[in-house]
């Protein structure tokens, strides 16, 4: 439902209410049928039959608020981007900042570039509805309210994505200072300055903690935003246009999901090297069959929904009934893989890293794990710290995932105690 | 009769398929491999320029000596033909054929898969039927904790953390293996705990997760209302009743997901425990960039996952029933 409009006639209200035109009336034909029916039913003040504008179904159709506002700010996205690849051949930064241990200036990687349009991506897409359609985000609010463990995962990943989005930038990159050496951290015989000790060299093991949640927020975003588009677009497409296409397509995932991805990693990680960005390519690429498959199964059982009938009789083309009723329908299952499949990716990096093929220039988790792992028993702290934040990140997302499963897919319903 | 020739039909069809998915496989992989920088010859290349020499002529020189020099289909041809007659190359890192390697190192993996992965089957089943069968108790939520902890915990840190406790702090287990320990002894023993530990942790938690969201599909069924009121005890409810009918689902879920739980995490337990298994050896080979040896590691779990697949579906064709094959044209 989150996907937006084709979820529910329920939220039509502040966004479409200004054109009359368009939206609202695909609105009331996609709303028909759809799982979230206790919403529906008591949506009545929303247009009846008898309003809908069938302009709706022309070919030309308006664009709304919402969409020119998105199109734009990706296009200024891209546009900042081509800037700063044509102008930074060197390695001058883009903004300087002079704050914090050293001036650090912000010289977007292809990564961060790459985070960025996630999170831009995902803010008109999950952000926007969810504040366009408010009874809908108080309804799911109170469902994932009732798990306690589910909130106080989301409260702690929200503290790691903000530190890492803004930590390095006040706590500066991890400086080697060699003549400090082992700090043991506070309570252990350390000191404020280094609240959880450094290491070897004399860096700052709370500096790379954070940069440390960066790479994996990074990493677990990133490539899931890859690997869940190019899932959903598979998927969709293989339960809605069928036939060949679905036979090809599903063979196809199966293909991928008989590679062990591990395997698969490490052998393309081994060619191409551990560069960050390529290995959050390799990542997207590996892991997205499974999704496809999940996608696809759920897709197919809202292929027999009314609302399609409906569309279709309207005579709205495929691709245009995939995109604004299929996609949105199934919106839940992708928020609910996508979320499941971060903690994964996370992992992969971090074992890429920790087995030392990652990006010498990353401070990941794992890599700094691996450092210490020679220092055990001198130095415990080096491990362990870094280790128990990643630790802790995964389980936050999958309990969450598994939170969100139980709130947005009413057929979960019966494994919470009636 | 058409069943049964409708099943023969699906395996066949099956096998079929394995066979596509292995060929895919090596194609896939001759295709990066040849359209990539070697890594090896980069590598030679990039010494040659540190100590003056021609970096050209010395990737020259290695190409041709790799066969590098003959066409693409020739390569392919020849990479297809030495691959399917086990001649996987030299390792130069262990100057044998890499076959020979990897008949060495097997041994060392499967000490620590095998046990880890009865331990796992038993464990998980065990305690995913329980968690089912008492369903919204206090041990129920106490397990599913533990799963969600299995599932969650990096199992290289765990390793490590495992590792600085029972090692350095209580020295109660060595902290990496030697292999020249006595193979029937008590300390070979007690440096196999650990790593069997971190492997069985994973699947354990994965199979418990499984085994309980199968065995509460049969909970509630009538059948198992009917063994109660005949007065069975509820032992023999949940393993007659319950699990009997849960184990065909089971059995398929386990194969193929297990395989690629345990071999990820028996890589990087070998690795980090020092066990010259296939993991350990296939580290090293990364690290050495030794081709030949890189390739054969890492496609030998792709092989056996393909091998578990096919096992897992036609098991699921033998195991349950209700199949119904004539739908189904793979």
């Amino acid at each position: 439902m989150i996907g937006g409009r084709g979820g529910a006639g329920t939220g039509s209200g502040s966004e479409n209410e200004g054109e009359a035109d368009g939206e609202s009336g695909v609105g009331t034909a996609t709303a028909t049928g759809t799982d979230t029916s206790t919403l529906t039913a008591t949506d009545t003040d929303g247009p009846t039959f008898d309003t809908v504008d069938w302009t709706a179904y022309e070919d030309r159709r308006r664009l709304t608020r919402r969409e020119l506002a998105t199109a734009c700010s990706l296009c200024l996205y891209v546009v900042l981007w081509a800037y700063d690849f044509s102008t930074r051949s060197s390695h001058e930064p883009l903004f300087g900042f002079g704050f914090g241990l050293s001036g650090v200036g912000l010289t977007p990687t292809n990564v961060d570039w790459l985070f960025g349009l996630t999170l831009l991506v995902g803010f008109w897409g999950v952000v926007v509805p969810l504040w366009a359609n408010p009874r809908l985000t108080r309804y799911y609010w109170r469902r994932i309210r009732r798990n306690t463990v589910a909130v106080a995962s989301l409260v702690f990943l929200a503290i790691v994505f903000v530190l890492g989005l803004v930590g390095p930038f006040v706590l500066g990159y991890p400086q080697a200072q060699w003549e400090l050496g082992h700090v043991p951290p506070v309570g252990f015989g350390g000191t404020w300055a280094h609240p959880f000790g450094t290491t070897r060299n004399g860096e700052d093991l709370l500096a790379i903690t954070v940069v440390g949640m960066r790479v994996s927020m990074q990493v677990g975003l990133v490539a899931t935003a890859i690997s869940i588009g190019l899932s959903t677009v598979v998927g969709t497409t293989a339960a809605f246009v069928g036939g060949r296409i679905d036979d090809v397509l599903m063979r196809v995932v199966d293909l991928v999901m008989t590679f062990p991805s591990f395997f698969l990693v490490l052998f393309l990680v081994y060619v191409y090297g551990g560069n960050l960005f390529v290995l959050i390519l390799i990542l997207a690429v590996t892991t997205w069959g499974g999704q496809a498959r999940l996608i696809r199964s759920e897709a197919l059982q809202r292929s027999t929904a009314t609302y399609i009938t409906a569309a279709e009789a309207a005579g709205a083309s495929r691709w245009s009934i995939i995109r604004r009723h299929v996609v949105p329908n199934v919106s839940n299952t992708i928020i609910t893989a996508a979320t499941l499949s971060i903690p994964v990716l996370i992992l992969y990096e971090a074992v890429v890293a920790f087995l030392g093929f990652g990006d010498p220039a990353v401070w990941s988790w794992g890599r700094i794990i691996a450092d210490g792992q020679s220092e055990l028993a001198t130095a415990w702290w080096v491990s362990t710290i870094p280790g128990l934040f990643l630790f802790l990140t995964v389980l936050a997302f999958n309990f969450l995932g598994d939170a969100l499963r139980d709130a947005l897919d009413p057929r979960h319903e019966v494994d919470r105690p009636r | 009769m058409s069943t049964k020739s409708g099943m023969t039909r699906y395996v066949g069809w099956r096998l079929l398929w394995a066979v596509v998915a292995t060929w895919f496989v090596l194609t896939v992989t001759f295709g990066i491999l040849s359209a990539s920088p070697n890594p090896e010859t980069s590598q030679a290349a990039w010494e040659a320029a540190q100590s003056g020499g021609d970096p050209t002529e010395t990737r020259a020189i290695l190409e041709q000596r790799r066969g590098e020099g003959s066409s693409l289909s020739e390569q392919y041809v020849d990479y297809m033909v030495s691959m399917a007659t086990f001649d996987w190359g030299e390792s130069f890192t262990y100057n044998e054929p890499v076959t020979a390697v990897i008949a060495d190192a097997w041994v060392y993996s499967a000490m620590t898969v095998i046990p880890a992965t009865v331990l796992a089957v038993v464990l998980g089943f065990a305690i995913g039927l329980y968690s089912a069968t008492h369903q919204y108790t206090k041990t129920d939520y106490a397990a599913t904790f533990v799963a969600f902890f299995g599932i969650s915990i990096p199992n290289f840190w765990f390793a490590i953390v495992l590792i600085l406790v029972f090692g350095e702090l209580l020295g109660l287990t060595p902290i990496s293996y030697d292999s020249e320990v006595p193979f029937w002894s008590l300390a070979h023993l007690s440096s196999l705990i650990l790593p069997i530990t971190v492997l069985a942790t994973a699947a354990i938690a994965s199979e418990m997760r499984y085994a309980r969201a199968e065995a509460l599909e049969y909970v509630g069924a009538a059948w198992v209302k009917t063994a109660r009121s005949k007065g069975l005890s509820e032992l023999q409810v949940t393993v007659r009743h319950v699990f009997r009918p849960a184990m065909v689902p089971l059995i398929t879920i386990l194969i193929a997901d297990f395989v690629g739980i345990i071999f990820a995490t028996a890589y990087v337990v070998e690795v980090i425990f020092g066990i010259p298994g296939l993991g350990y050896v296939s580290y090293q080979a990364l690290v050495r960039m030794d081709t030949p040896l890189v390739l054969a590691t890492t496609l030998i779990p792709v092989f056996l996952t393909i091998v578990a697949n096919l096992c897992q579906d036609v098991a699921y064709t033998m195991l349950d029933p209700r199949i119904d094959y004539e739908g189904r044209s793979r």
